[in-house]
């Protein structure tokens, strides 16, 4: 009689237990799931927040420069009819490679009066040097720009592109480039060493970002990127746009 | 006899899924913490899929890493592990069919997966066959702790009081 008491009590508090278990397991369950996926929204918002306060605290402080072009963010070169945009960084090793091969080139239309070539300096590689190269060389490029000297300083930097990788020229050296093109003056370093111009190149990044332009080198003739930029395909796609 | 078989089985399966959900986490670790330095890079990686508008772009872009390593915290503590582990499959299937999308779209892009993305260099080719079979094996990660998401050294067991 007692023994199987016992054994009915002994299976009637294992059956509670189990159910206490179960009921454990249950609040575990969905408490810890409400706090992930709060957790979840939390982190999302906290990212989206700081990309939104990064992007505000490097264009502070915007200076434009005068002579930019295309809603302030391109430097003409050349009057001719035909429109190329060339998006470049000036760390990009494809860049380099594509002003070696096509400069002569650019260089005879524009001579010859049958292109414009707008060129953004855009920083998508500051990752890739230890002093943000990208985003000071941009900026350089305006200053020299507003100096009335960007055609040569942009040839200039691209035939001292420091490597992926590197620290990138630092700024006495962009000032001495500077002057091996002609830019002596102080309003010249006195903006490298400032960095006015930083925020410029992050808005000119953030506004091609914005057009598609994911990638240097970007080359547009007449509106159309080029699949592949080379010398022989802007020449064609010159030709065929009629000039 | 019997018992003691799957007992073995369980046992296995438990060290099985541990696996799976250490890899898995590592893997989110990794993929976070290699975009979440430049958070404009990261929505300019978005960006070039050219599935949406740049503004909103911007914004996943920016939530992405910080999501990433939040699951991949997760998966390394053991905290609700199937609920992570279902989220983890879907980023997963949303993230494959992004890259079947730019794959179809003929878009010559760097996925962006552990890095920074965007479009490639002229000459350079997409790695989208790779691309999909590598996040296809995370894909198969994850369904095993949807599966069974018991595993060791977890704050799960901790909480359910099985450890």
């Amino acid at each position: 009689m007692s023994g199987k008491n016992n054994r009915d009590r002994a299976k009637a508090k294992r059956v509670v237990q189990e159910q206490l278990a179960k009921e454990r397991r249950r609040r575990v369950t969905l408490w810890t799931s409400l706090g992930v996926v709060a957790l979840l929204i939390i982190v999302g918002l906290i990212g989206w927040g700081m990309a939104t306060n990064q992007e505000t605290v490097k264009t502070a402080g915007l200076t434009t420069p005068s002579v930019a072009v295309d809603e302030g963010t391109a430097f003409a070169v050349g009057t001719g009819p035909v429109k190329i945009d060339v998006y470049e960084d000036f760390i990009c090793p494809a860049c380099g490679r594509f002003e070696s091969g096509a400069t002569a080139t650019i260089d005879q239309l524009v001579a010859a009066n049958k292109v414009t070539v707008q060129y953004h300096p855009i920083a998508i590689l500051d990752r890739a040097s230890s002093t943000e190269y990208s985003t000071r060389s941009a900026a350089a490029s305006a200053a020299a720009a507003q100096g009335g000297k960007f055609a040569e300083y942009h040839k200039v930097l691209f035939a001292n592109q420091p490597e992926e990788g590197s620290a990138g020229l630092d700024d006495a050296k962009l000032i001495e480039l500077g002057k091996s093109v002609g830019l002596t003056d102080a309003a010249f370093a006195d903006a490298i060493h400032k960095g006015t111009y930083k925020a410029w190149a992050t808005k000119v990044t953030d506004t091609a970002a914005a057009r598609g332009v994911n990638s240097t080198p970007t080359v547009l003739v007449a509106g159309k990127a080029l699949p592949s930029p080379t010398a022989e395909a802007l020449t064609a796609a010159v030709a065929s746009a009629g000039a | 006899m019997e018992t003691g078989l799957s007992a073995r089985m369980t046992t296995g399966q438990v060290w099985i899924s541990t696996a799976a959900r250490l890899a898995l986490a590592i893997v989110w670790l990794v993929a976070g913490g290699l975009k979440v330095g430049d958070l404009a890079a990261s929505g300019r990686a978005v960006n070039a899929y050219r599935l949406f508008p740049y503004e909103v772009a911007k914004a996943i872009g920016a939530a992405q890493p910080f999501l990433e390593i939040a699951l991949g915290l997760l998966l390394l503590a053991g905290l609700a592990v199937r609920l992570s582990a279902g989220i983890s499959a879907g980023l997963l299937v949303i993230f494959i069919a992004g890259i079947v999308s730019a794959w179809v779209r003929g878009l010559q892009i760097d996925c962006g997966c552990f890095s920074t993305g965007g479009d490639l260099a002229a000459g350079q080719s997409p790695q989208y066959t790779w691309d999909l079979v590598r996040d296809a094996g995370f894909l198969l990660l994850a369904g095993i702790l949807l599966w069974r998401p018991r595993t060791r050294y977890s704050i799960d067991g901790v909480l359910m009081g099985e450890q």
